[in-house]
């Protein structure tokens, strides 16, 4: 600051008065900063981000195994072969019923959560911490214990279905069976995490608005139709946009449910394996990276698919439901 | 935020002091999946402290056995457990901290200043999230070793400097936390923009900053593929020792999940360091209103 | 305006610094030559316990100028994962790296990313110092050598003595061998076994006879010129058919090898044999827990003759910047005096004829079987019965883990054999394809 003196004072007032040094730096300021501080972002993804995504298109052009030293040009062969392959419609359909098995109840039950937590709890911190904690199991000790769980015949959940005089349920043998033990994973982890993202919006609509509505003979749950989730648009979208995103790609826990340890197969008869899987299964285990690189950038596109789908679908019912934006 | 013009000072009723007061009914499903999500902690605890041989019993014992101290000390004594939590405290910080000052400042450019480019760029970064992860690690490897960062610790934190989620999340979240009317303000009064941000964006965003803070510390604590592929095997973080300690044909579990209980302790540190923040940003209610 | 051609040039460095990369990826292999006088720096990466720590100790006290650090990872999985990774980013390997025996035919695929032993190694490591399995299992097709054999797990039966004697069957060693004499044999005594037993499973899963019973066909499924003869080879089609017959009496009790349920059948006693490495003693043992001592037992018999599972190799990359030190040392690791003693420090079971021939190995019993038996002499018996290696072509190794064994999965969760055994010709196909 010791830079900018008063250049002004000195300077004749009859000519309309040049920008100051000051006024300039301030100019400057409005209208470089936004770059600087998108500046980071932009430059670790460079760095780090950008090339591996060219790499990526680049590979699923060619014929690529994993330390062949000439892979043969084949164009879109391998995108072709993907669409006429049964075993990737097989995943996606997997991926598709997994992630509306999980993501739907996991989004509801996540903003009631935030409701009651956003409520005048004792111990505050406490409940927070309580429904947030499964996010921060390792994966080595979630592995451990959901095959524990669901296990067919010692795990814990056919041990009290029996107790109850119920049949044992082989939880990894059925579609549906083996979908839903997926889902109760995945929700039991993201759930209390999206709580979290939600109460945090929902703790940044100012009490007068709740107030005014109280006063004006609204009750709760109208209160939380009317009020909160309209005012919680753009976090509605980024919870929904985010387990699109995560959902399409859901890895770690189809992986992990599988009895056969480090098995990629998602089942005997790939009743769940996801597309994610499918591709780490090409690329990892049968070295075929260039087919692993196609199934990468379709996944890509689908997912950039849907996610627009819900956007625009969440975009268009926090509107009207509201109707005050 | 015209509701709350038109809610003026009116006074409070009975009702309006009644707000958000919890009943019972709220504790009571709190409480379920509190214990829902704590259950397989308790569980791990369990095993932990007592022998593998519990997992199969049918009807598993409800209270720890007296072996967690011994098994962890086997922790101690089979991996370099240690230097490895040394490790993962020095990157989770690291990329905390920068994707949360980073994240705050894109997310603040992004929903509260104009500039040329503004919209493509926001839906550019929100796209990177649909990339697929897991075929990323060979190219990744290759610019690492490139860079010849491969091995040490800034090839764990370098890519996570500043994530397309923390952007995306503090992005929305300013959008309605902060309101122009301040920011028009601080600038008739000859602010910088950086003072803008500094004293008036991010004390309104707090609470999302720490709520960012938290998932990247964990995000960041449990990551496994990466580093296992890019650090070597003498200075691993926490996770790629906890991988050595199920060597061989035969696991352990006891010892297993001994040392998972152990690695998760800093993270409920950082939990109820984090957790108070997010409760303090509250009540300091900033500029809200 | 202004900002919009700096835009562009970003886009056009970061371009052009990604095209660089990527054409620089093909050629980092090649390291310069190391001879700068000072220490040689060697790694060495391995998987859960080859017994090495020693060893390599005493490997720097002789060799002053070499220094080598260990990598280790817990599983085979994600080391092997590790692997593929770098293999595929050209560089980044260690000196040696350990192959398992599981993936080897994956990796003799990509030979020409290896060095030939029998070129860069020393001369006392020729095929006279292992088993003529074990040795002629890590040639290529064009005959290099990738990797030096260190450990193996021959073949025997363990079995539930206190199961089949309360099942009024044969139990001790020597009468139950009739049992284990042919598949033929064994299958009928499981029968037999799951009636007497009013129900009981005779063996862990259907995947792990299979996986035995098609090693010991003279072709395996794929023939010598790599074409997938699984559809027309009768040996492994009698084999399908034996094992799901056996499956449909009940004989098996459906646990995938290492998930937590098959741990569990163990301590529970849910089936009467398992076929049985000589790495599996130490799982039966610790899995079993001591409250089952005693109750195990084990027989110098396997079904068809013998076999092998598991074990690994050392193979040296061309990666590697000092690849006839690398060689070196791999050489002196899998020697049989020093597989000897890391058989001692971990219980790895050695693949080298004088080890098995070692009166040390010979002596090496194991108090928690019935009996004592002399597990050293016992393993060596079935290492020398195994026969030459069958021929495993590109994919063998993928169709073994990701079809076959899916698909007795399928099987025994009551798919109908005939669409198992589709399952498994479409899934090869599509790996060989």
């Amino acid at each position: 600051m010791t830079v900018v003196q008063a250049p002004r004072r000195d300077a004749p007032p009859a000519v309309p008065p040049r920008p100051s040094f000051r006024q300039r730096l301030s100019k400057w300021d409005v209208k470089f900063s936004p770059y600087a501080y998108i500046a980071p972002f932009f430059v670790v993804f460079g760095l780090v981000g950008l090339f591996p995504l060219l790499y990526t298109a680049y590979v699923s052009l060619y014929d690529w195994e994993i330390g062949d030293d000439d892979p043969p040009f084949v164009g879109f062969e391998n995108y072709v072969q993907l669409f006429g392959d049964g075993q990737f419609w097989n995943a996606v359909g997997n991926t598709l019923s997994i992630f509306v098995l999980s993501s739907g109840p996991q989004i509801v039950i996540a903003v009631l959560l935030a409701a009651l937590l956003n409520t005048r709890l004792r111990g505050p911190t406490g409940w927070r911490i309580g429904i947030l904690i499964p996010y921060a199991a390792s994966l080595v000790a979630i592995g451990i214990i959901f095959a524990n769980l669901f296990g067919n015949q010692y795990g814990l959940l056919n041990s009290i279905l029996e107790m109850a005089g119920i049949d044992r349920i082989d939880w990894q043998a059925g579609t549906l069976s083996s979908h839903v033990a997926i889902a109760v994973m995945v929700n039991w982890r993201w759930t209390g995490y999206n709580a979290l993202i939600v109460l945090a919006a929902m703790q940044a609509i100012p009490k007068e608005i709740n107030e005014a509505a109280v006063v004006d003979g609204a009750g709760p749950v109208r209160r939380f139709f009317s009020v909160t989730l309209p005012l919680l648009r753009p976090t509605l979208i980024f919870v929904v946009i985010t387990s699109t995103i995560g959902g399409l790609q859901i890895f770690t826990e189809p992986k992990l449910f599988d009895v056969g340890q480090g098995s990629n197969n998602g089942g005997s008869s790939n009743q769940f394996q996801t597309v994610t899987l499918y591709m780490y299964q090409q690329g990892f285990e049968n070295f075929d990276l260039g087919y692993a690189s196609a199934i990468a950038w379709v996944l890509f596109l689908l997912i950039v698919v849907i996610a627009l789908v819900n956007f625009l679908i969440t975009r268009r019912l926090a509107a009207t439901e509201g109707g005050r934006r | 935020m015209t509701l709350a013009v038109r809610s003026g000072p009116r006074p409070k009723t009975a009702k309006v002091a009644k707000l958000g007061r919890p009943n019972f009914f709220v504790y009571a499903t709190l409480a379920v999946f509190v214990l829902g999500s704590l259950f397989p902690f308790y569980w791990s605890f369990l095993v932990a402290s007592r022998d593998s041989g519990m997992l199969t019993e049918r009807v598993p014992p409800l209270l720890p056995g007296g072996n967690f101290f011994a098994n962890a000390a086997e922790v101690f004594d089979s991996v370099a457990f240690w230097k490895s939590m040394g490790n993962s405290i020095l990157v989770a910080t690291s990329v905390t901290l920068t994707t949360v000052l980073f994240s705050s400042l894109a997310g603040f450019a992004f929903a509260k200043l104009r500039f040329r480019g503004r919209d493509p760029l926001f839906v550019f970064i929100v796209v990177t999230l649909a990339v697929p992860t897991q075929l990323g690690v060979i190219p990744l490897f290759i610019a690492m070793s490139e860079l010849g960062w491969a091995g040490g610790l800034q090839a764990v934190i370098v890519p996570n400097l500043v994530t397309a989620f923390g952007v995306f999340w503090m992005r929305q979240y300013t959008v309605d936390a902060v309101p122009y009317e301040l920011i028009e303000a601080a600038r008739v009064d000859g602010c910088s923009m950086i003072r803008i941000f500094w004293h008036v964006c991010l004390p309104a965003v707090r609470p999302a900053a720490a709520v960012l803070a938290m998932f990247t510390f964990m995000t960041s604590w449990n990551d496994f593929l990466w580093p296992l592929i890019v650090l070597d095997a003498g200075n691993p973080t926490v996770q790629l020792a906890l991988e050595q300690l199920q060597s061989g044909y035969y696991t352990n579990y006891s010892l297993v999940l001994a040392g998972t209980t152990l690695a998760t302790i800093p993270i409920l540190i950082v939990f109820l360091l984090l957790g108070r923040q997010i409760v303090a940003g509250i009540m300091q209610g900033a500029v809200k209103g | 305006m202004r900002n919009r051609p700096r835009r562009t040039l970003t886009l056009t460095t970061i371009l052009a610094t990604a095209a660089l990369l990527a054409g620089a990826c093909g050629s980092s292999g090649s390291g310069e030559p190391a001879d700068s006088g000072g220490p040689i720096e060697l790694t060495i990466a391995t998987f859960g316990e080859f017994g090495y720590e020693e060893l390599l100790r005493e490997y720097q006290a002789n060799h002053p100028n070499i220094k080598v650090t260990e990598r280790k990872t817990g599983k085979a999985g994600p080391h092997h994962q590790n692997l593929i990774a770098k293999l595929g980013a050209g560089s980044g390997l260690a000196d040696i790296e350990a192959i398992e025996e599981g993936h080897l035919s994956n990796v003799l695929d990509k030979a020409a990313r290896f060095n030939d032993l029998t070129q860069i190694g020393p001369a006392d490591a020729g095929a006279d110092r292992w088993l003529p399995w074990k040795y002629e299992a890590a040639k290529s097709k064009d005959g290099k050598l990738i990797g030096y054999g260190t450990d193996s797990g021959p073949l025997a039966m363990c079995y539930r003595k206190d199961l089949l004697e309360a099942a009024n069957m044969p139990s001790d060693p020597q009468s139950v061998k009739a049992l284990f004499a042919t598949w033929e044999s064994y299958f009928q005594a499981g029968q037999e076994y799951v009636q007497k037993s009013g129900g009981k499973p005779w063996f862990d899963s259907a995947a792990q006879n299979f996986n035995a019973m098609v090693n010991q066909q003279e072709v395996g499924y794929l023939d010598r010129n790599d074409k997938l003869t699984l559809e027309n080879n009768p040996g492994i089609k009698k084999a399908w058919d034996q094992v799901t017959a056996a499956v449909a009496q009940g004989q098996s009790a459906k646990l995938t090898a290492f998930s937590n349920e098959w741990n569990s059948g163990f301590k529970q006693g849910a089936f009467a044999t398992k076929a049985c490495p000589a790495w599996m003693i130490g799982v039966i043992k610790e899995q079993s827990g001591p409250e089952n001592a005693g109750k195990w037992a084990v027989t110098d018999a396997f079904p068809g003759g013998g076999g092998n599972w598991g074990g690994s190799y050392l193979s040296v990359p061309t990666q590697s910047k000092h690849p006839k030190e690398a060689a070196e040392l791999a050489a002196w690791l899998t020697a049989p005096e020093q597989q000897l003693r890391a058989f001692e420090a971990k219980g790895t079971f050695p693949s080298q004829v004088k080890a098995l021939e070692s009166p040390r190995l010979a002596a090496q019993t194991e108090p928690f079987f019935a009996g004592e038996p002399r597990i050293g002499e016992l393993f060596a018996a079935q290492a020398r019965k195994i026969a030459q290696p069958q021929y495993k072509g590109p994919g063998d190794g993928q169709i073994q883990e990701n079809v076959t064994a899916p698909a007795l999965q399928a099987v025994e969760q009551g798919t109908a054999p005939a669409q198992g055994w589709q399952q498994l010709v479409d899934g090869a196909k599509k790996i060989v394809g």
